[in-house]
């Protein structure tokens, strides 16, 4: 083979491996664009047909049967404390499952069996955590009935899961020399995990906490269950007081007859959708605060 | 040979799960001078350097069996607090592992933990002392809030000689630690090993023969989980007695 058969031969190829490469870009582009569109396309919608009907009134009043008189804040109070709930109980239990299910735990068949449990807990469909929720804090604990604790309570159970999975990712993308640093020097395990492992891993576990919470907040199915579906005009004032919650209001009002509520429905869900993207914000707010520049 | 030996092992084997990574190792190690470990990859002495503060406890499949004392006390008897041992026998490791915290506060954690300042003068007075014997106080009195992790490679690693001297330890073990640096940075920290040596007693695991010719009074060669031959560096590097220390000495396998 002669250098120009080689260079002839080479050039060929070149041209099909640049072509290849456009081709793969261009399909990922193309894959962003598509979900984007979507995206867009749920805004505009809602904003056009619910932006009439953001008004100081809907922004502060609560569930009325004249759609004209319909408010939000209601819902949107009994969302604050069920997340309120949920955040107190799932990130403590949550975060420490992780730590010691990653730190701590033998590694033998009990610990592995309580690993696949876990994982398996995060993919439950949430409705069986509704019947859970019913049967154990309703039924047997007898707590209030479609109150932010029980919901609270309900969609702990849900996220805990999640954010186990998310710190224990956390924790192990540590790197091993910092523990080895710390153990070193004669620190304890538990001074290990608590001074150097968990604030380097925090994070990661409050990204995934609030990944967590965004998907409680957005939750109605375990809800139906435990009666956040009634009716309820006054805003609660606590965590036992009986209340609805954003979801659950946006899947009451759409099933309204009253054309009056399509407007509500659509603005409700802009109230939700900017609660999301607050919590959003925040998490992004508190990865880059906590963040560790090696 | 000496009386008093710092660091006594006897008959010490280490397995990992059924594996034999080390098979039988006696030896003294005192204090005031260096102890170089050498030998090929996987020969064994890094396992045997971790066994002397028990950082072997951290790999749940490791097992270590034998009698390792330190100043007489075994350190695997169930009295003994690892914690405690761990302040006495300090370590520097292959890849310099500052906390991302900042400098004073990489070498004020051990001395917090174990309590060894009453106040906050006494805790800057170790800082700068042990940073100082590290050689680092000069290049960096004036950003002791900067993070540790911004220093050069070098440097992170005289920071953790320094964090290691903080507590006051007896015996400094080290673990390659110029494997990750560059010649200059190497030369730095030979030369302050050297100035250390007299108030502890040191053992370098190292992969260079120059470096353990350059830093240590004493010379111990491992292969395939074995100590071959322990003596003076001198004489190891000169006359070894065994053939397979001359072998590898002299590069004919490694």
């Amino acid at each position: 083979m002669t250098d120009q058969v080689i260079l002839a031969r080479m050039e060929q190829r070149l041209a099909k491996r640049h072509a290849a490469e456009r081709r793969f870009r261009l399909l990922g582009l193309g894959a962003i664009v598509l979900s984007m569109a979507f995206l867009v396309l749920l805004l505009f919608i809602m904003l056009k047909n619910g932006i009439g009907g953001l008004d100081w009134k809907f922004l502060t009043g609560s569930d009325s049967t004249d759609p004209a008189n319909a408010g939000i804040w209601g819902a949107f109070k009994g969302s604050l404390w069920t997340m309120l709930v949920t955040l107190a109980l799932s990130f403590p239990l949550g975060v420490l499952a992780a730590v010691y299910l990653e730190e701590f735990a033998p590694r033998n068949r009990w610990i592995d069996m309580v690993e696949v449990s876990i994982n398996n807990l995060a993919a439950v469909p949430s409705i069986i955590f509704g019947l859970l929720g019913l049967a154990v804090f309703i039924n047997t604990l007898h707590l209030p009935r479609s109150s932010p604790l029980v919901g609270g309570l309900t969609l702990a159970l849900m996220t805990m899961p999640v954010i186990v999975i998310a710190s224990r990712n956390a924790i192990k993308a540590v790197p091993p020399s910092i523990r080895d640093a710390a153990l070193a020097i004669g620190a304890s395990p538990v001074q290990t995990v608590v001074q150097h492992v968990v604030p380097l891993a925090l994070p990661g576990i409050l990204t995934g906490t609030i990944i967590g919470m965004a998907r409680a907040l957005g939750e109605t199915a375990p809800l139906l269950m435990i009666g956040m579906r009634a009716f309820v005009a006054t805003p609660p004032d606590g965590i036992t007081a009986p209340s609805s919650v954003l979801p659950m209001q946006i899947f009451l009002w759409s099933d309204e007859i009253d054309a009056g509520f399509v407007q509500n429905t659509s603005a409700a869900i802009i109230v939700l959708l900017v609660f999301l993207l607050a919590m959003n914000g925040l998490a992004i707010y508190l990865r880059n605060r906590f963040e560790v520049k090696w | 040979m000496s009386s008093h030996p710092k660091l006594t092992a006897r008959n010490v084997d280490v397995y990992y799960g059924p594996k034999q990574a080390i098979d039988d190792v006696s030896i003294e190690v005192d204090s005031g001078i260096v102890t170089a470990f050498i030998g090929p990859s996987g020969c064994g002495k890094s396992t045997f350097l971790r066994c002397f503060n028990r950082m072997n406890d951290t790999i749940p499949v490791a097992r270590v069996t034998g009698t390792i004392e330190l100043d007489g006390q075994d350190i695997y008897a169930s009295g003994m607090d690892v914690v405690q041992l761990r302040a006495r026998v300090g370590m520097v490791f292959q890849k310099p592992n500052p906390f991302p915290k900042s400098i004073f506060e990489n070498i004020a954690y051990g001395p917090r933990i174990h309590g060894l300042s009453q106040n906050k003068a006494e805790l800057e007075e170790i800082v700068e002392r042990s940073l100082t014997r590290a050689g680092l106080w000069e290049e960096v009195k004036d950003r002791l809030s900067d993070a540790g992790t911004v220093l050069s490679g070098g440097q992170q690693q005289r920071l953790c000689i320094a964090r290691a001297i903080a507590v006051s330890p007896e015996v400094i073990l080290m673990d390659e630690p110029c494997s990750a640096l560059d010649p200059i940075a190497t030369a730095r920290i030979e030369e302050l090993i050297d100035e250390l040596r007299e108030n502890y007693a040191i053992v370098i695991v190292t992969h260079s023969m120059q470096q353990a010719a350059r830093v240590s009074q004493r010379t111990a060669f491992f292969h395939l989980g074995a100590m071959v031959e322990y003596g003076e560096t001198d004489e190891i590097f000169t006359n070894p007695r065994e053939k397979r220390t001359q072998d590898y000495i002299t590069g004919r396998y490694g």
